[in-house]
């Protein structure tokens, strides 16, 4: 993806534009933010195996244009990412009755397998203190929304020749150094690598990051319809607690 | 109203009242007058000493430290007129003298710096 | 890609710290988290002094966040008073955020500081103290709007500081309308988003006044305190204290025992006042009548 839209409309109005491209753009993005966090819980809260799971979710997004499920939204009552969630909830819930009228013919056992699967991912994370499929959802849709800017950060400055800036950036916020997690690369380090000096690699990462701001919070406007939902969605995306 | 004056007021009105607790002793009763007015010329004197140290001196521990030690030693001269009753004289006359030197510096009014 | 929880986080703090590069200040550690901003430790490069950074947080982007924050600053900057923390700089950073420098306070809040406050008359004191830079402001036609315990900064040496002016209004200015402020110290008026005076303010410590009285240990009530704080959170502000120096005057009259204003006493309390009042001169006139008396019974 080459052209990057100017304007901060939100998606949900974009998709229903009339301009075939915009309106893809914009399925595009939603489906980038949202199917990590459709497919986890699709998983947790349904208990599907992988498959079926990803099958789900494929069919999630398109009911979702074919349906128009997005005309419903309303900005005032709720925000998207609550309204998604809870039309997955709905489609979870039809796909256990077709499930469990096929149990009773089949008694198929391939559960416990998924089940196993399952369960690892959850002691995995469970360390993040998150319990609930919806802390789950919330936390899959955080890391989808920055994984979606790096890559958009990361697209830009291949295109304007500045790959050097995110490979400092990458480097230094991204990557995990072996060992300890804590543990990053010096800036002497990163200028040796690059092939900079000190002062540059301060200057590029402090670019970096400057860029990604923008770049994180436009994403988010458009994931957002209002200004409210906006800062409330903010303050999800960054783990700001909200004010006294 | 000023140290001075405060001191001379309260001075004398707590001789009068100590002067007429001689009432209570039968053998001094007929002598009661002569009592009254040594006690508040006495009580007028130290109050008006009292009021100028606590005019001069603005420090009420001091000014109190003072009232005492005068309330005790008029008290002195007045047991020694007497040759008896020392202690039921001097104490009740501290305690006056004290009281004096508590008025004064607490509720007289300072003295307004002259003008240069 | 897929971004592992470790990066994740780093990435979140990098986009939520201010980029300070290009500026002279150099950033030492987050301080606190406001409604509005974000308050860091910064260090002077130039003067070499540690001073707090205020920002607006990155979940409020926008043009009024940045506007009101600068606006605060202003305020700020315009009243000069001891208990008003003094406003070094303002502007923008690098990446966009309206931002103003001041001193750093160290100092503890009030209501943490009073559990270590239990008389009142101290109590008292300080609430006296509070008063000041708010009588400050609103001579000078500037109306605070949110009073409460957690605006208010103790120092190490006793010095109170008034902080949080995100909501100060001129008096003069017509844009009211909006009705933010803390329910429970919020004056009516101001609830409903209508124009304010200092009776506001007046109200603001009112509240503040009878909140700074219960932190345990609370000390006894007088009933001439009630009256006062009755008196200056009264929901018609034509019947409250018509400025912040009458409220202050009726509480520096109840704590040096003389009849308050806002409160009318009987006999009986008046001269259990004037007793408390002048206690020492009674105490010796009690000794007195005691030694007296003590001689007279035992001569009989």
């Amino acid at each position: 993806m080459t052209h990057f839209p100017d304007t901060r409309r939100s998606l949900v109005t974009a998709v229903k534009s009339g301009d075939g491209d915009e309106r893809a753009r914009a399925l595009e993005t939603l489906a980038e933010a949202y199917w990590r966090p459709v497919y986890t819980y699709v998983r947790l809260k349904g208990g599907l195996q992988h498959d079926e799971a990803a099958d789900l979710t494929q069919e999630f997004f398109a009911r979702l244009v074919e349906k128009d499920w997005l005309a419903r939204f309303d900005a005032s009552r709720t925000r998207l990412r609550t309204y998604l969630r809870v039309l997955v909830d709905g489609l979870v819930a039809n796909e256990s009755k077709a499930r469990n009228r096929l149990k009773r013919g089949g008694g198929i056992k391939v559960l416990s397998l998924d089940l196993e699967a399952v369960r690892r991912e959850v002691e995995e994370r469970r360390s993040s203190g998150e319990r609930s499929p919806e802390d789950f959802f919330e936390r899959e849709w955080v890391r989808s929304v920055f994984s979606l800017a790096v890559t958009r950060l990361r697209d830009r400055t291949t295109a304007s020749g500045q790959e050097k800036r995110f490979g400092v950036f990458s480097a230094f916020d991204l990557e995990e150094a072996v060992g300890s997690a804590d543990a990053r690369p010096s800036y002497q380090d990163l200028a040796l690598r690059f092939g900079m000096t000190v002062v540059d690699v301060t200057n590029q990462l402090a670019a970096a990051r400057r860029d990604f701001r923008r770049i994180i919070l436009d994403l988010l406007r458009e994931l957002t319809v209002s200004d409210a939902e906006f800062r409330a969605e903010a303050r999800a995306l960054f783990g700001v607690e909200p004010p006294a | 109203m000023n140290k001075v004056l405060l001191g001379l007021l309260v001075g004398a009105g707590l001789g009068a009242l100590d002067g007429l607790t001689a009432w209570f002793t039968p053998e001094v009763r007929s002598q009661i007058a002569g009592i009254v007015m040594g006690s508040t010329f006495k009580g007028l004197v130290a109050g008006v000493l009292i009021g100028l140290f606590a005019r001069k001196v603005e420090s009420v521990p001091a000014t109190l430290a003072f009232g005492t030690a005068l309330g005790l030693l008029f008290a002195y001269f007045v047991a020694r007129m007497q040759g008896k009753y020392y202690f039921e004289i001097m104490l009740p006359g501290a305690i006056v003298g004290l009281l004096t030197g508590y008025a004064t510096a607490r509720y007289g009014r300072r003295a307004r710096p002259t003008e240069a | 890609m897929r971004l592992k929880d470790a990066a994740l986080d780093r990435l979140r703090d990098a986009v939520r710290t201010p980029d300070l590069s290009g500026t002279r200040y150099r950033l030492v550690g987050p301080v606190a988290a406001g409604g509005m901003g974000a308050v860091y430790e910064v260090e002077d490069e130039v003067l070499k002094r540690r001073l707090a950074l205020k920002v607006v947080d990155v979940p409020l982007d926008g043009e009024t966040p940045a506007q009101a924050l600068l606006g605060e600053a202003e305020v700020l900057a315009r009243l000069e008073h001891p208990g008003l923390v003094p406003v070094h700089d303002a502007g923008r950073l690098p990446d966009g955020r309206a931002f103003y420098a001041m001193k750093l306070v160290r100092g503890e809040r009030l209501d943490v500081h009073l559990a270590r406050v239990p008389l009142l008359p101290e109590r008292l004191r300080l609430f006296l103290r509070v008063c000041e830079p708010v009588a400050f402001a609103n001579s000078n036609g500037v109306v605070h709007r949110d009073l409460k315990p957690s605006n208010v900064m103790v120092g190490p040496f006793g010095e109170v500081l008034v902080l949080d002016w995100g909501l100060a209004r001129s008096v003069e200015a017509r844009e009211f309308g909006d009705a933010s402020g803390t329910p429970g110290f919020m004056a009516p008026e101001q609830a409903a988003g209508g124009p304010v005076d200092e009776r506001a303010d007046v109200f603001g410590l009112g509240a503040l006044l009878g909140a700074m009285v219960r932190v345990p240990p609370a000390p006894f009530q007088p009933k001439a305190l009630e009256a006062i704080v009755v008196r200056a959170t009264a929901p018609d502000r034509s019947d409250r204290y018509p400025d912040v120096p009458a409220l202050a005057a009726d509480v520096t009259r109840l704590l040096d025992g003389e009849r308050v204003e806002a409160h009318a006493e009987g006999p009986l309390e008046r001269a259990g006042r004037l007793l408390r009042r002048h206690r020492v001169a009674v105490g010796l006139v009690a000794a007195y009548l005691l030694t007296r008396g003590l001689f007279i019974l035992f001569r009989r």
